[in-house]
Formats: C-alpha cells, sequence, structure tokens
C-alpha cells in the first residue's frame, strides 16, 4: 500500500519535472535566440569582433606578409612554438579572453539594466534561475565561437608559417592535434571560469569596473603569489594545461602544475557554485532603474 | 448585493511597506482588488508604480505579503501565466521590431513557434499596429510604443492586465483608442488595474478607485463609496444667490458648517459642512425664511476629480 | 489686439569673468564628489605616499634619527631622479584609477540628459565646456601629482641646501613634465569615452583597456617580429617611457620607446580623443 503510493506519487513527480524540463528547456531555447542574436549582431558585439582578430591578424601577419617571420619558424620551430604559448598565455588568455568575457558576460544582465530592458524577461512566466542558465549559456556559446576562432586562428598561421609539409607532419604525428585540442580546451575553459565571476560580478555591482579590476590584478600578479595563493585563481588552472610551460620570467613562483583530473573539475565546480549564488542573487533582484 | 470573491480571485495586500532605504515607497497597504476596471490614483510619486511593481515582484515588500489571484509574485512561472504588466517604461531590447518583441518573449512563455506567430499577430493587430509590426520599435511614435507594449503583455491572454499610467503622454486620439482598447479587454472579462492620474478618464472606465498620496491609501472604493469612506471629512458645496455675503454669515452660525468662501463673481459661495443632511435642511429653511434668492445649492465633490482634489490636493498643492 | 505689459528686464548686475566661467563646472562637480565616502577614502588614500615620501626625506637629513635606527639611510634610499620617479609613478596610477571612476560620467550624464544644449545656449562655448570638464580632473589630479611632488622637491632642496636644486632642477621639470602629460592624456580620454559611450562602465573598460591591451599587443609583435613598433600603439607605454626618460633613469640603449617617440604617442591619442570630443559635443541633437 505504501509503496504503491510512493509509486503514484513519484510517477506524478516524475510527470510534473518533465513538464517543467520541457518548458525549461523551451525557454532556454527561446532566451537563447535573442540573446546570441544580440551578442553576435548587436553594435556591442563589434568590439568582440575587433578584440577576437587582434591575435589572428598579428600571426596572418607574420605568415603571410613577413617572409623573415615565416621562415624563423620553419627554422627554428621549438623556439616558435615557445614564444607562441607565451602569446597564447599573454595575448589570447589574459587579453583577449579575460577582457572578452567581462564584456560579454557582464553585459547580460548589466547591459539590460543599462538598457532598461530586463524587466521584460522578469514578467514572463520564467524562473529566474532558468534566465540566470540561460544567458550563461548564450554568454558561453558567444565567448566560446569568438575565442575559439581566435585561437584556432591563430594556430592556423603559425602552422601554415612552418610550411608544407612539415605542419601537415607535425599536426599528425607531431602531437600537433593534441597542441591544438589543449589551446582550444584551455580557452573554453577560460571563457566558462571567467564568464561566471564576470556574470556575477555583473549582477551583484552597478559599477563593476573596480571588481573587475582586482580579479584582472589578481590574475596579472599571480606568478607572483605563494603557492597557496596561486592557486586561489583560474589562470593558474589554465596554465597548467599548457602543452608548453610558459616562462613566467625570474620573479615567478615555481608551483607544479595541477593535474587534469582535479583542475578540470575544480573549475567546473566553482563555476557551479558561483552560478549558484548568481541565482540567489538574481531571485532578491529588484528593478530599479532609476537607481543606475 | 455584494459578491463574495474568493481568495484566487483577488489580489490582496497584506500590511505591506516598501522603503527604498529612509525613502518611503508605500507604507502599511491593507488592500483587496476585486475583479473588475481598478484605477489606482494618485499624484506623481504618491505610491502607485510602487505598488504596482510589489504585485508583479519587480520589487520586493520590505514587509506584509502580497498574493494575486492565490500566487505569490515570488512565483513568477505560476503568476505570469495569469498576469500581464505594461509597465511605465518606455524602453526595449535593442534592434528588435514590433513583431520580434512581441513574438520573442512569447516564445520565452514556452509557447511553440506557430501558436506563438499566431498569439503575436492577434495582439498585434488589436492594438492596431499590423502595418507597423515589421519596424523597428526604435522608430516607432510614443502612442505606437505604447501600444506595442500593451500587445506583448496582453499577447499570453491573461487574466489580470496592470497598466501602468498607460494614458501618460498619449494625443488625444491615441489615449481614446487605448481607452477603447481597455474597455473592449474589460468586456471580454479581464480584470484591469490601471494607475493615472487623468482623473476625468480613469472614472468613466472604473469600477473602482484606490486613492493614494505620499504611499498612504487615502480611500477605496466605487466613486460613491470612496465618499462614504470620508464622510468624516467636510462635504464642500456651492450656493448660487443674489446675496452671497449675508448667506455665508448666516450659514457660517451653524455648528457644522466649518468654512464658507466667497465665490470670485460673488454671485455664491463654496461651504464646507461636516453634517450634510442637516446642510441642506438649513437651507431649505433659509430658502423660505430669509431674504435671500437661492438659486442652487451643488455638492461640487461628487465626482472624482473632486474627491481626488479633496484628497490629494490640499497636500499636493492643489486648490481646493 | 491683446497688448501685454511687460515686467522683466534682462540682467545688468555683475557677470563673472568671462576667462573664468569654466570654472563653474569643477565646482558643482566637486560639490558631488565630495559627498563619495569610497571617493572620499580613495582621495584620502592619495596622500599616504606623499606622507610617507616627506618622512623619508626628513629621515635622510636627520642626523639624530640615522643614528637611532642605526642604518644608513641616506645610501639605503638616495634622494634622486628614481625616488621622485617612484613617487610620480604611485601617484599617477592612483590618478589613473580615480580618473577611471570620475571620468566616465564626465558627459555621458550631460548627454544622455540633453543637458548639453543648455550649457551651450549661454555664452558659454565648446571650448570652455571642455576646458571645465577638463578642469575637474585635471585640478583633482594637481593636488596630488605633481603639487606634492613639486613641494617634496622643494623640501628636498630646502634640507640638502647648497646647489642642489640648481644642480637638479630637472627633476621639477619632469615632475611637472610627467604629471601634466598624463593628466591631459587621461583626461581627454576619459571624456572621449564619456562621450561615446553612455553606459559607465562601458567607458570606464574602455579607458582601462586602452591602457592595458596595447601591452601584450606590443609584446606578441615583439616576440614574433623583434620590432618595438607594437609598442607604439600604447599609451601607457609611452607614458611609462617618458617618465623614465625625463627622470634620467634609463641606462644607455634600454629603452622601448624614444623621448619623441613617447611624446608622439601621447599626442596622437590626444588628437584622437579631441576629434572623438568634436564629433559628439554639439548643441543640438543628431536623430538617427
Amino acid at each position: 500500500m505504501i509503496f504503491a503510493k510512493i509509486k503514484t506519487s513519484l510517477i506524478g513527480l516524475t510527470s510534473v519535472d518533465r513538464a517543467s524540463l520541457s518548458l525549461w528547456r523551451c525557454q532556454i531555447l527561446a532566451i537563447l535566440r535573442i540573446e546570441l542574436s544580440k551578442n553576435f549582431w548587436g553594435r556591442r558585439a563589434m568590439l568582440l569582433y575587433l578584440l577576437a582578430l587582434v591575435p589572428v591578424v598579428i600571426l596572418f601577419l607574420l605568415a603571410i606578409v613577413d617572409p623573415d617571420g615565416a621562415s624563423d619558424i620553419s627554422r627554428d620551430w621549438n623556439s616558435s612554438q615557445q614564444a607562441f604559448v607565451n602569446i597564447f598565455d599573454a595575448l589570447i588568455l589574459r587579453s583577449v579572453v579575460f577582457f572578452g568575457s567581462t564584456w560579454i558576460f557582464m553585459n547580460l544582465f548589466r547591459g539590460e539594466v543599462v538598457d532598461r530592458s530586463l524587466h521584460y524577461y522578469f514578467l514572463a512566466p520564467l524562473r529566474r534561475e532558468v534566465l540566470v542558465a540561460a544567458k550563461y549559456i548564450a554568454g558561453m556559446v558567444a565567448a566560446a565561437v569568438l575565442f575559439s576562432f581566435s585561437t584556432l586562428g591563430s594556430i592556423f598561421f603559425l602552422y601554415y608559417a612552418r610550411g608544407y609539409p612539415a605542419n601537415i607532419d607535425f599536426l599528425l604525428d607531431g602531437g600537433g592535434w593534441q597542441q591544438i585540442l589543449a589551446y582550444e580546451a584551455i580557452t573554453l575553459l577560460a571563457c566558462l571560469g571567467y564568464g561566471a565571476i564576470f556574470m556575477f560580478i555583473g549582477l551583484f555591482f552597478r559599477n563593476p569596473i573596480i571588481p573587475g579590476l582586482v580579479v584582472y590584478g589578481w590574475e596579472w600578479i599571480n606568478f607572483l603569489l605563494p603557492p597557496l595563493l596561486k592557486k586561489i585563481s583560474i589562470i593558474h588552472y589554465l596554465e597548467s594545461h599548457l602543452p608548453i610551460p610558459v616562462d613566467e620570467g625570474p620573479f615567478a613562483t615555481i608551483v607544479a602544475p595541477t593535474a587534469v583530473w582535479i583542475s578540470v573539475p575544480s573549475l567546473l565546480i566553482f563555476t557551479g557554485l558561483v552560478l549558484t549564488l548568481t541565482a540567489i542573487r538574481i531571485r532578491r533582484m529588484e528593478i530599479r532603474y532609476g537607481m543606475e | 448585493m455584494r459578491v463574495e470573491y474568493r481568495p484566487e480571485e483577488l489580489i490582496v495586500f497584506e500590511d505591506v511597506s516598501k522603503f527604498y532605504g529612509e525613502i518611503l515607497g508605500v507604507n502599511r497597504i491593507n488592500l483587496t482588488i476585486e475583479p473588475g476596471i481598478t484605477s489606482l490614483v494618485g499624484p506623481n510619486g504618491s505610491g502607485k508604480t510602487t505598488l504596482m511593481n510589489l504585485m508583479t515582484g519587480l520589487i520586493q515588500p520590505t514587509r506584509g505579503e502580497i498574493r494575486l489571484l492565490g500566487i505569490a509574485p515570488t512565483d513568477p512561472e505560476q503568476l505570469f501565466r495569469r498576469v500581464g504588466y505594461c509597465g511605465q517604461f518606455d524602453s526595449f531590447p535593442r534592434g528588435v521590431t514590433g513583431y520580434q518583441f512581441v513574438n520573442s518573449f512569447l516564445r520565452v512563455h514556452g509557447y511553440e513557434k506557430r501558436q506563438a506567430e499566431e498569439k503575436a499577430w492577434q495582439a498585434i493587430e488589436r492594438v492596431d499596429l499590423v502595418e507597423a509590426a515589421s519596424r523597428k520599435v526604435a522608430g516607432y511614435s510614443k502612442g505606437m510604443r505604447q501600444r506595442i507594449r500593451l500587445a506583448q503583455s496582453i499577447a499570453h491572454e491573461p487574466q489580470v492586465m496592470i497598466l501602468d499610467e498607460p494614458l501618460n503622454g498619449l494625443d488625444p486620439m491615441a489615449r481614446a483608442e487605448t481607452i477603447r482598447i481597455f474597455r473592449e479587454l474589460a468586456r471580454e472579462g479581464m480584470h484591469l488595474i490601471i494607475s493615472s492620474h487623468i482623473l476625468h478618464e480613469v472614472d468613466t472606465m472604473s469600477d473602482r478607485v484606490v486613492l493614494i498620496n505620499n504611499g498612504y491609501i487615502l480611500a477605496e472604493g466605487g466613486v460613491t463609496g470612496v465618499r462614504e469612506e470620508i464622510e468624516d471629512h467636510p462635504m464642500q458645496v456651492m450656493i448660487r444667490c443674489n446675496l452671497p455675503r449675508e448667506l455665508a454669515a448666516r450659514v457660517f452660525a451653524a455648528p457644522h458648517v466649518v468654512e464658507a468662501q466667497l465665490h470670485p463673481d460673488r454671485q455664491g459661495l463654496f461651504v464646507k459642512t461636516t453634517d450634510p443632511d442637516e446642510f441642506f435642511l438649513m437651507m431649505n429653511r433659509l430658502a423660505i425664511e430669509s431674504s435671500v434668492v437661492i438659486e442652487s445649492v451643488t455638492p461640487v465633490d461628487d465626482d472624482l476629480a473632486a474627491v481626488y482634489h479633496y484628497l490629494i490636493g490640499s497636500s499636493g498643492g492643489g486648490e481646493v | 489686439m491683446a497688448v501685454y505689459e511687460h515686467h522683466y528686464k534682462p540682467y545688468t548686475g555683475p557677470l563673472s569673468k568671462a576667462w573664468s566661467r569654466f570654472l563653474v563646472i569643477p565646482r558643482y562637480a566637486y560639490e558631488d564628489l565630495f559627498q563619495l565616502r569610497f571617493f572620499i577614502a580613495l582621495y584620502a588614500l592619495s596622500f599616504v605616499a606623499p606622507l610617507i615620501f616627506t618622512i623619508l626625506i626628513y629621515l635622510h637629513h636627520n642626523v639624530t634619527a640615522l643614528a637611532v635606527f642605526q642604518m644608513d639611510v641616506a645610501s639605503l634610499i638616495p634622494v634622486n631622479g628614481t625616488f621622485f620617479e617612484i613617487f610620480i609613478s604611485l601617484q599617477l596610477a592612483l590618478a589613473f584609477l580615480m580618473t577611471v571612476i570620475i571620468g566616465p560620467v564626465l558627459i555621458s550624464r550631460d548627454l544622455a540628459n540633453n543637458g548639453l544644449p543648455l550649457y551651450l545656449c549661454r555664452p558659454f562655448t565648446r571650448t570652455e565646456y571642455i576646458l571645465g570638464k577638463m578642469a575637474v580632473l585635471g585640478l583633482l589630479l594637481s593636488s596630488f601629482t605633481w603639487v606634492p611632488g613639486l613641494l617634496l622637491f622643494l623640501f628636498q632642496g630646502y634640507l640638502a641646501g647648497g646647489g642642489w636644486m640648481i644642480d637638479n632642477w630637472w627633476i621639477g621639470g619632469a615632475i611637472l613634465a610627467v604629471c601634466w602629460t598624463q593628466i591631459i592624456l587621461l583626461s581627454m580620454l576619459a571624456m572621449a569615452f564619456s562621450a561615446w559611450l553612455k553606459w559607465r562602465t562601458a567607458a570606464s573598460a574602455a579607458l582601462f583597456a586602452i591602457f592595458i591591451i596595447p601591452t601584450p599587443i606590443g609584446l606578441a609583435i615583439e616576440e614574433i617580429f623583434r620590432t618595438r613598433l607594437g609598442h607604439l600603439f600604447n599609451p601607457g607605454m609611452a607614458i611609462a617611457q617618458l617618465t623614465r626618460h625625463l627622470f634620467r633613469t634609463f641606462g644607455s640603449t634600454e629603452y622601448i620607446l624614444s623621448f619623441g617617440e613617447s611624446w608622439l604617442v601621447c599626442l596622437g591619442y590626444a588628437l584622437v580623443a579631441l576629434w572623438m570630443l568634436s564629433r559628439k559635443l554639439r548643441a543640438y541633437e543628431v536623430i538617427s
């Protein structure tokens, strides 16, 4: 009897959950459509395209325009790879992905508050947690597409400069594929982590630039920090997976890279926690545009 | 006969207060709004928008509880299936056309593509914007923007519509058109809550009014009901006569007359009385006994405008 | 026909001097600014370094104090170009932070509220408007950059005696030149972003990005092309290099940008900012 009751209630619960899940899926897709068109085609997206193009253009110039540069690369492939990892770390990760994610994810909520259009979402039969999830996914898709392209484009021109068939040989037999996958995965993880942080900051602070500066400063001085503090950052976990260790300079604290099976789940858990905090925050959020 | 409504048909505020830091939004609001057209009337800054934002969960009360049709504003998933809100924010997502604006948020409601398209066009048709629907909202006139927002908020066919100053800034034609839509919606059984400070328009279309000022509810009910509620306050009467000074001296002797003021044209006077029945009896006596020729005795605050001015104008700087 | 009796007359009282009219803008801006606790805290913080550096100069010359500490402060912290360079760099970093906070709302609020025609319909030109807005930052940043810098310089000259000031006059010149270059450049860029970006955060971010992002780009170009030309787009680098040139803290060949190149970069950015301002600051509304 009791089992039958439990079974009935479980069936009931499952059907309700299924309906909810299906509704949330529809709502997330609808929000994605709105947000992606803003992220890719809105006026604010122009800056992102420019930012994402910077490393690609630099490596394009090297590979196509500067014959000396291209010959240097094909002559000393190891040094070129070391140079590329430095560029990837300083320019792509710490600048393009960092500032790009700041722009995309802070705009998700703060941009709507500035445009005074967030209330339309709040007036829909939509759980605010679902809104957070949908907006985050939209931001992730935009960031992932743009910055993956940035990374991939840069690698393409680096390989192109090396010349055929050495580049194809390296790609297929010299660990090139693994390198590309590692760089792409690091880019995606960076979008994931920074995205969550900046969406959170964008929701909590009316002027998110100061906390943004603090995060930037913290990530920037990471190489100087003692080992324990070094691990309280995103860049440490990202740098741990670079195919070639990055040269942090003479003043850097040397810390062993964190293993993949620790760092990736840690980043995912961190992202999950930040998103949970964001969802809690948004439940109490009020629409008071006059305050802006 | 008074109709008894179930809690799931009412909008209930229980001891609701909202403070913006140290600034009072609304204070200790106990209000029950029944189905029909209800108007929230009060001057700018009186707390109308705060009440509406509280109802829809855009802001949260500092104290107290609110229920709309038995649903808390903190449960948007349930609430906005049955409620639509057309706020005062004259802003739109960037770069959308009228149709995209209505359609995209219907999709956020969870409607399938075809259903959303159908409902979007129905709503757009209803507000008479079919021709402009494919144009960017940024190029719309104020009246068109107002109407497209109305279309967006009614597109999912809510049971309750909350409209914050929907007539504000509209030209007379757009205003008449908007009022026509409201009446039509009310005829179809939708419950409307409208805030306004344009009294004569609200007056004619409302089933009941809620007067609000400085964050407090001053009176609520039908226009007549509101008068009853404020019977402690003196009623103002205008008397047209040939000897207003003499009449003023006579009526002022009565204990229930609290003020007598000459009309600017010297052909009459305004009198405020705390006991209208006794006052009218006295006027009958005076008409027979005295030499004063009384042409007319008219209560000046029988319409909502008068009640509004009485209650709000005095503290809001208006004239009585 | 209605005949109206005119009771009004134009104002005939004294007017403020035309040259000082632009100061109306900073006067009201400071009233708002000094109501912000965060700003006051930051402003107070900007006087910590002057205090510390004053103490250091004092210790440098105080024989008794040196004896008490039993250390040779004079040789440990020599008061020379590097000493003043560190001081000025610290203060200019704070100036940058303060500009990021204050700068973005300088013009955007006027534009957002259609306030510009209200200024320009009076005997007040666009130049005066820009000067006024610039003065908000200029006067404020001066108060904790070159003013205490020169006071420190005078204090050191007074304590060192002899011909120290004559021998080191260039330090005073460097303090003035570096601070004014950065103040003018920061103010111009802040105003330009404020005029173009209505969202305060975006303007702050742009200001921040223009000083930060060119560094890794310049480094990447240097790493790949083995050229320093990439740094020609970096205003932060230009200011840093200019500081080192003026305070004479370079060796013979270690600079990234030459003295002339550094000036050129600063001038280039200032001109671009001016162009951006002239495009946006109009006494009429442009409807697109």
